[in-house]
Order: C-alpha cells, then sequence, then structure tokens
C-alpha cells in the first residue's frame, strides 16, 4: 500500500501533522496531491514547545516541510474499499463499457432513430 | 528498494532524524521512503527511567526523516522487559 493512497483515503478525516520544525497541525484533510502538499480545515496550530496555540479556518503545508502524518487508524481499512472500487471502475470500466455497449448501442440506436428521426423530419 | 519490501507486514523500529524511535507494523512505502506503520507505538528512552511506550496508532512518516529501518524480532523483543532498560535518548540531528 502506498502512503499516498492512504493520505488520499484520508480526505474529509480529521488528521494531526508535525512539520520538521516540531510545530503540529490538526484539522481535516480537505485536499493533497502527490507532492504531500496538504489544505486543512478547522485547524489549531501548536507551537513546537506546545505552549501555544492558534486557530486557523483553513491552511495550506507545503510538503517537504512535514515530518509525519498521524491518521485515524480506520482508514487502512478504507483504502483496501477504495482501491477495490477504483479497479472495478477502470479495469471494469472497458468491460463494462463493452456490455453495456451491446444494450447501451441497442437503446442509444433506438434513441437516435427516435431523436434523429424527428430531426430530419423537423428539419425536411 | 525492493529490500523494504520483504519487512511488509512485519514489525519494524524506526529510528527517526529528531531521534524518535518507533515500532510499528509496515504496511507500506514508496520511492522516497514514505512510510505508512499502523498500530505503531514511540519508544522514549531515558537514563534514570525505564522504557516509557506511547501508543501512538496510524502513522504516515515522510522519508526525508528516516534514518533507519529495521525489523524487529518480535520472539526477542518480547523477552526484554523495557521497564528495566536505562539508555540516554538518541540525539536530534535536526537542530545544533
Amino acid at each position: 500500500m502506498l502512503p499516498l493512497s492512504l493520505l488520499n483515503t484520508a480526505q474529509g478525516h480529521p488528521m494531526l501533522v508535525e512539520l520538521k520544525n516540531g510545530e503540529t497541525f490538526n484539522g481535516h484533510l480537505v485536499n493533497c496531491d502527490n507532492w504531500m502538499n496538504l489544505t486543512l480545515r478547522e485547524v489549531i496550530q501548536t507551537s513546537p514547545e506546545g505552549n501555544r496555540f492558534w486557530r486557523l479556518p483553513e491552511c495550506y503545508i507545503r510538503g517537504n516541510t512535514i515530518k509525519y502524518l498521524r491518521v485515524p487508524d480506520e482508514i487502512i481499512e478504507m483504502v483496501k474499499e477504495d482501491a477495490f472500487r477504483q479497479r472495478q471502475a477502470s479495469s471494469g470500466g472497458s468491460r463494462g463499457r463493452g456490455a453495456r455497449g451491446n444494450t447501451g448501442r441497442g437503446r442509444e440506436g433506438n434513441a437516435r432513430g427516435r431523436s434523429g428521426g424527428g430531426g430530419r423530419g423537423g428539419k425536411f | 528498494m525492493a529490500e523494504l519490501q520483504k519487512f511488509v507486514d512485519l514489525t519494524v523500529e524506526i529510528i527517526t532524524s529528531d531521534g524518535r524511535v518507533i515500532v510499528g507494523l509496515l504496511k507500506g512505502f514508496d520511492q522516497t521512503i514514505n512510510v505508512i506503520l499502523s498500530n505503531c507505538h514511540e519508544r522514549v528512552y531515558s537514563e534514570n527511567e525505564g522504557v516509557e511506550k506511547m501508543s501512538l496508532g496510524l502513522y504516515i512518516i515522510r522519508g526525508d526523516n528516516i534514518v533507519l529501518i529495521g525489523e524487529l524480532d518480535q520472539e526477542r523483543d518480547a523477552s526484554i522487559n523495557l521497564s528495566e532498560i536505562r539508555a540516554a535518548p538518541i540525539n536530534d540531528i535536526t537542530r545544533r
């Protein structure tokens, strides 16, 4: 399992981010990218000494400043479900399209016939 | 790189550049040695007290900060009474 897929799955969930300088950010993950850049919402920032706190409505964290991320335990199971769903959507997608293609083409044909007919009727 | 693959789903000990020792189940890693550790805990060493275990849960550790990843012999580890261990903590190499 890839760390960044875990992070992707954690979108919308609370997490704790510690930066290399020791500052921590507690908030909900809104977005992340392949460089581990993050946006968090409803954030509590803590100083490296742990004695000062700030509330931020939203913040952006550059990936390369991160030391570690603490994510809720249940996310790891959700990654497997996500991967399964994605596999179904992509590999099943071509198969699905093919399978649907037959029935779909029939329907599409009908639809085209009807709308086409109507169109033609309108045009000519 | 492929060397790390051998450790997946095994208990590993990770030492980070800030001198922390983190033990957990290696669930995955990538090209930059970012690592997923599940069910992990930190072991805080001290010269005048036993080792303190701090439960951490599920962690993604960024590769930049990782100094060492080693497989933990669980049988051997279980035979060690950590509360009797006295050891100086590892230095933080990120600050001077």
